[in-house]
C-alpha cells in the first residue's frame, strides 16, 4: 500500500488531494487568527472560514492532485538541477485500460482520453439538457424551482462548451494530427499529458458545484458581472474550473502550433497539409490569442468575488460593460474554436466520400485565416442591448456580416467538392452532409441576429437558443459525430457497425430538428429564454419540443452502444477502409506504438482523389524515396 | 520496462525500435523556443485583458488618475524600473558568456540577473505597503495592484525560472554548444522587463 502511495499515479493524487485540501485550510485558519477574525464557534468552522476554505482548495488543491498524479515530476526533476533528458517514451501506449488512467505521453492516449472524458460530460450536460426540458415540459413549476433551473442550465451549457466541445475537437486531433503531418508524436508530450489532466478536474469541478452551499452557479455560462460577483459561492466552481479548462486549451494550441510547424514530414509543405491540420493551425491561434481574455475576465471576477476588488463595482468607479467586453472578446472567437476543427473534419470526410480533390483548396485555407482574424472584430455583436454607446453596433453588425463570406466562400467549396462526385453515404458522410445543412440554417440565423434591429427584437428570447443549438448541436456536434465514425476505425482497430450509425443520424437529425427548428418560432413569438416558465400559449409548442428532446437524447445512447459494443468486439478493420490518401491511414489500425517505423515522405497533395496514379506520402524516409521517383523528384524538395 | 512490452509487439517487423524514428525538422526555429514566444503572445493578452480593465476605469469611465488625495510614487518607481531594465542587460552578458565557454561569466551573469530581479521585487512589495491605498478602496486601486501585482506575479515566475538556471550554472551544465536552457527562461526574462516598461509608463507615468 505504502509504494502505491509513494509511486505517482491516481492512488498518490487522491492522497495529495486530501492533503492539498488541509493545506488550504490551515493556511486559512491561520491566517484568520492572525489577523483576529473568528474560525472557531459551536464547535465547528464559521461559514465565511468554510467559504473561505472552499474556494481556496478549489485554486491550489487540483494543483496538489497533478503533483501527485506525477503530472509534474520531470519538471521537479530539472528543477532541482539533474541533468535534462529527452521524453524517453517509456510511457507510450497503452496496454489495458490501466494505461488511460496514469500520465500517459503517448498522443494516440491522450487522445482517446480526451474523447473518452468530453464524451463523459457531454452525458451528464446532456442529462441537464433532460432535465431543464422536462422542467419546461408544461407551463408553471414541475420539479425545480427558478434558481435550481438556473442552475441545470448554466451547467448543461458550461460542460458543453468548456468540457466537451472544445475539448473533443483537441482530443480528435491530438490522435490523429501528429500522424497526418508524418510525426511521430506532438511536440511537447509531457505538456500534453499535463494539458490532459486539468481537464478532468474543470470538468469534476462544474459538476461538483451542485453540491455546493447555496446550490451550483446560475448566472449562466456567460456569468456576467456584477450578479456572478454577488452569487452564493457555486459560482466559484465555474470562476475557477474555467481557469482549468482554459489553461488546458492554451498548452494544447500551443502544443499543436510546435507541432505542425516544426514537425512536418519532408515534403509536407503548408500548401500540402491536409485541412485538417490547417482547421487546427487557426484553431490554436485563436486559442492562444483570446483565451487569455476569459481568465482575466475570471480572475476579475474571482478578486471581486474574494477580496473585495472594485473592477465591477460602479460606485467605486468600476465599469461592469467591461466585464462584457473582455468576456465576448474571448468567447466570439471562442465559437470559431468550436467551429474550425470540424470545418477540418468535413473538409477530410466529404474529400474521401465523394472520391473528389477537395474544391478551392487553398481557398479553404485562406479562408480559415480570414475567420481567425476577422473573429477579432465582431465581439460586440453580443452586446448590441447591453447599454453601450450605440455608434458600436454599427461597425460590429458590419463586420459580423462580413464574416459570413469566408464562411460562405467554405460551404460553396464542399458543394463544389460534392458536384458529380461519386458519392458514398455512409455513416460518416451522412453526418457530413447533415453538418452542411444544419450549420448553414445556422449561418443563416447568425446573419439575421447581425443586423441590429433583429438583433433587438429577439433578444434573451428562445430565436438565440434555436441559433446556437443550429451552430453548435447542427455545426459542431454534428462534425465530431462525423469525425468519431470516420476515425473510429483508425482509433480502435474496429468498424463501427453501420446499421446502428445510420439509425444514429436519422434518429438524431430528425428529432435534433424537432426540437430546436420550432425555437425559432417561439422565440420570435417572444418567449424568453432562460427563464423556468412561460405563458401559457406557448405551452403546445414547448411539449413538442420537450418530447422531441427526450427522442434526441435517446439518440445519443444509440451512439454510445455503438461505440462501446464495436469497440470490445467489432469487426476488424483493415489499415485503410475508406481508401483515403492522408498518412494517418497509411499505418496499420491502430497505428503502431510510434506511429512509423520511419517518417514517410510527402510527394504531392493529400486530395487528389480520381487522379490516376496520385500518392500524397511514401512510407519511406527520403533519401530512399527519391530515386524511385525520378519524375516527382523535383516536387518532393518544393516543401523541404 | 514498458518500452520491452512495445518490442515485443514489434517483433515481426524488420526493423527494431527502442524508440520512436527521430522526427523531420521542418522548421529552422527551435521547438522550445517557438513555444515560449507562443507562450508569451498568451501572456501579452492576458496583460491586454488587465489594460482593457484600466482602459475602461480610467478612460471611458473617466475616472481622477490617480483617485483624489492618492499618490503615486513616480521617482522610486522609476529606480525599481532602471534596476529591473539593468537585469536583462546582465542576463545579456551571462549568455554571452557562456556563448564563449565562459563559466564564471555565465554564474556571475545568472546571480546578478537573479538578485537584480528579487531586489525589484522586494521594492514592489514595500511600495504596496507605504502606497497608502488598497485595492478595496477604490477601481483605481483596483487596476493599481492589479496591473503592477499581474506582473509581480510574472516577476516571481521568471524568478524561479531563473533560480533553476542559477543552480544549473553552478552544477556544471550549459556550454557554447548546450544552452538553449538558459536561452528560453531568458526570453521569458526579456519579456516580463519589456512589459515593466510598459506598465510603469502606463499606470506611472501618463
Ligand atoms: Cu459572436
Amino acid at each position: 500500500m505504502t509504494a502505491r502511495l509513494r509511486a505517482p499515479g491516481l492512488t498518490r493524487a487522491g492522497l495529495f488531494l486530501v492533503l492539498g485540501t488541509l493545506f488550504c485550510a490551515a493556511i486559512i485558519v491561520a491566517v484568520r487568527e492572525a489577523y483576529g477574525y473568528p474560525v472557531f464557534a459551536d464547535g465547528g468552522i464559521v461559514p465565511k472560514a468554510q467559504n473561505a476554505i472552499l474556494l481556496l482548495s478549489l485554486l491550489i488543491a487540483p494543483l496538489w492532485f497533478l503533483v501527485g498524479l506525477g503530472a509534474f515530476d520531470y519538471w521537479f526533476y530539472w528543477a532541482a538541477g539533474k541533468r535534462t533528458r529527452p521524453e524517453d517514451h517509456s510511457g507510450h501506449g497503452a496496454t489495458s485500460w490501466k494505461d488511460y488512467f496514469r500520465v500517459n505521453t503517448d498522443h494516440k492516449v491522450i487522445g482517446i482520453q480526451y474523447v473518452v472524458t468530453s464524451f463523459f460530460f457531454m452525458l451528464i450536460g446532456g442529462l441537464l439538457a433532460m432535465l431543464v426540458r422536462a422542467e419546461l415540459a408544461a407551463p408553471g413549476s414541475q420539479f425545480v424551482d427558478a434558481n435550481a433551473f438556473n442552475g441545470l442550465f448554466s451547467v448543461h451549457a458550461s460542460l458543453m462548451i468548456f468540457l466537451f466541445i472544445i475539448p473533443v475537437f483537441a482530443g480528435l486531433a491530438n490522435y490523429v494530427l501528429p500522424l497526418m503531418i508524418g510525426a511521430p508524436d506532438m511536440a511537447f508530450p509531457r505538456l500534453n499529458a499535463l494539458s490532459f489532466w486539468m481537464l478532468p478536474i474543470a470538468g469534476v469541478m462544474m459538476t461538483a458545484s451542485f453540491f455546493a452551499p447555496g446550490g451550483s452557479f446560475s448566472t449562466g455560462w456567460t456569468a456576467y458581472a456584477p450578479l456572478s460577483t454577488s452569487a452564493p459561492i457555486g459560482q466559484m466552481f465555474f470562476t475557477i474550473g474555467v481557469q482549468f479548462a482554459g489553461a488546458s486549451s492554451i498548452a494544447t494550441a500551443l502544443n499543436f502550433l510546435v507541432t505542425i510547424i516544426t514537425m512536418r514530414a519532408p515534403g509536407m509543405s503548408f500548401w500540402r497539409m491536409p485541412l485538417l491540420v490547417w482547421a487546427n493551425f487557426s484553431t490554436s491561434l485563436l486559442v492562444v490569442i483570446a483565451t487569455p481574455f476569459i481568465a482575466a475576465s475570471q480572475f476579475f471576477v474571482l478578486f471581486d468575488y474574494a477580496l473585495g476588488f472594485n473592477f465591477f463595482r460602479p460606485e467605486r468607479d468600476g465599469d461592469i460593460l467591461m466585464y462584457q467586453h473582455v468576456f465576448w472578446f474571448y468567447s466570439h472567437p471562442a465559437v470559431y474554436i468550436m467551429m474550425l476543427p470540424g470545418f477540418g473534419i468535413i473538409s477530410e470526410v466529404l474529400a474521401v466520400k465523394a472520391r473528389k480533390p477537395i474544391f478551392g483548396y487553398r481557398m479553404m485555407a485562406f479562408s480559415l485565416l480570414a475567420i481567425v482574424l476577422l473573429g477579432f472584430t465582431v465581439w460586440a455583436h453580443h452586446m448590441f442591448v447591453s447599454g453601450m454607446q450605440d455608434w458600436i453596433r454599427i461597425p460590429m453588425m458590419v463586420t459580423t456580416a462580413i464574416i459570413a463570406v469566408p464562411t460562405g466562400i467554405k460551404i460553396f467549396s464542399w458543394l463544389a467538392t460534392l458536384w458529380k462526385g461519386v458519392l458514398h453515404m455512409d455513416t460518416p458522410m451522412l453526418w457530413a452532409l447533415g453538418f452542411i445543412t444544419m450549420f448553414t440554417l445556422g449561418g443563416i440565423s447568425g446573419v439575421v441576429l447581425a443586423m441590429v434591429p433583429m438583433d433587438i427584437y429577439v433578444s434573451d428570447t428562445y430565436f438565440i437558443v434555436a441559433h446556437i443549438h443550429y451552430v453548435l448541436y447542427g455545426g459542431s456536434l454534428f462534425t465530431i459525430y462525423a469525425g468519431v465514425y470516420y476515425w473510429f476505425p483508425k482509433m480502435t482497430g474496429r468498424m463501427f457497425d453501420e446499421r446502428l450509425g445510420k439509425i444514429h443520424f436519422w434518429m438524431t437529425f430528425v428529432s435534433f430538428n424537432a426540437t430546436f427548428g420550432p425555437m425559432h418560432l417561439v422565440g420570435v413569438k417572444g418567449m424568453p429564454r432562460r427563464v423556468a416558465d412561460y405563458a401559457e400559449e406557448f405551452a403546445a409548442w414547448n411539449l413538442f419540443i420537450s418530447l422531441s428532446s427526450f427522442v434526441l437524447g435517446l439518440s445519443t445512447l444509440v451512439f454510445i452502444y455503438n461505440m462501446v459494443a464495436s469497440w470490445r468486439g467489432g469487426r476488424r478493420a483493415s489499415a485503410n477502409p475508406w481508401r483515403a490518401l492522408t498518412l494517418e491511414w497509411q499505418v496499420t489500425s491502430p497505428p503502431p506504438v510510434f506511429n512509423f517505423d520511419r517518417i514517410p515522405t510527402v510527394v504531392g497533395g493529400p486530395y487528389e482523389y480520381g487522379v490516376p496514379g496520385h500518392v500524397h506520402g511514401i512510407m519511406e524516409p527520403a533519401e530512399e524515396a527519391r530515386p524511385k521517383q525520378a519524375a516527382g523528384a523535383s516536387s518532393a524538395e518544393e516543401g523541404v | 520496462m514498458a518500452a520491452a512490452a512495445h518490442l515485443g509487439s514489434h517483433e515481426h517487423e524488420d526493423h527494431h525500435h527502442h524508440g520512436p524514428p527521430e522526427a523531420n525538422r521542418s522548421s529552422r526555429v527551435d521547438p522550445a523556443t517557438l513555444g515560449m514566444m507562443l507562450f508569451i503572445i498568451s501572456e501579452i493578452m492576458v496583460f491586454g485583458a488587465f489594460f482593457t480593465a484600466y482602459f475602461f476605469i480610467r478612460v471611458v469611465g473617466g475616472a481622477e488618475w490617480p483617485a483624489e488625495g492618492d499618490h503615486l510614487p513616480k521617482l522610486i518607481a522609476g529606480f525599481n524600473t532602471a534596476i529591473l531594465v539593468s537585469s536583462s542587460f546582465t542576463l545579456h552578458y551571462a549568455q554571452e558568456a557562456i556563448r564563449k565557454d565562459n563559466r564564471r561569466g555565465l554564474q556571475l551573469g545568472m546571480l546578478v540577473t537573479f538578485l537584480l530581479g528579487a531586489t525589484f521585487l522586494f521594492i514592489q512589495i514595500n511600495e504596496y505597503v507605504h502606497v497608502g491605498f488598497s485595492p478595496q478602496d477604490h477601481a483605481q486601486g483596483t487596476i493599481f495592484y492589479g496591473l503592477t501585482g499581474l506582473h509581480g506575479a510574472h516577476v516571481t515566475i521568471g524568478l524561479v525560472l531563473l533560480l533553476f538556471v542559477v543552480i544549473r550554472s553552478f552544477r556544471g551544465h550549459y556550454s557554447s554548444q548546450s544552452h538553449l536552457g538558459m536561452e528560453v527562461p531568458g526570453i521569458y526574462w526579456h519579456f516580463v522587463d519589456v512589459m515593466w516598461i510598459v506598465v510603469y509608463l502606463t499606470v506611472y507615468i501618463i
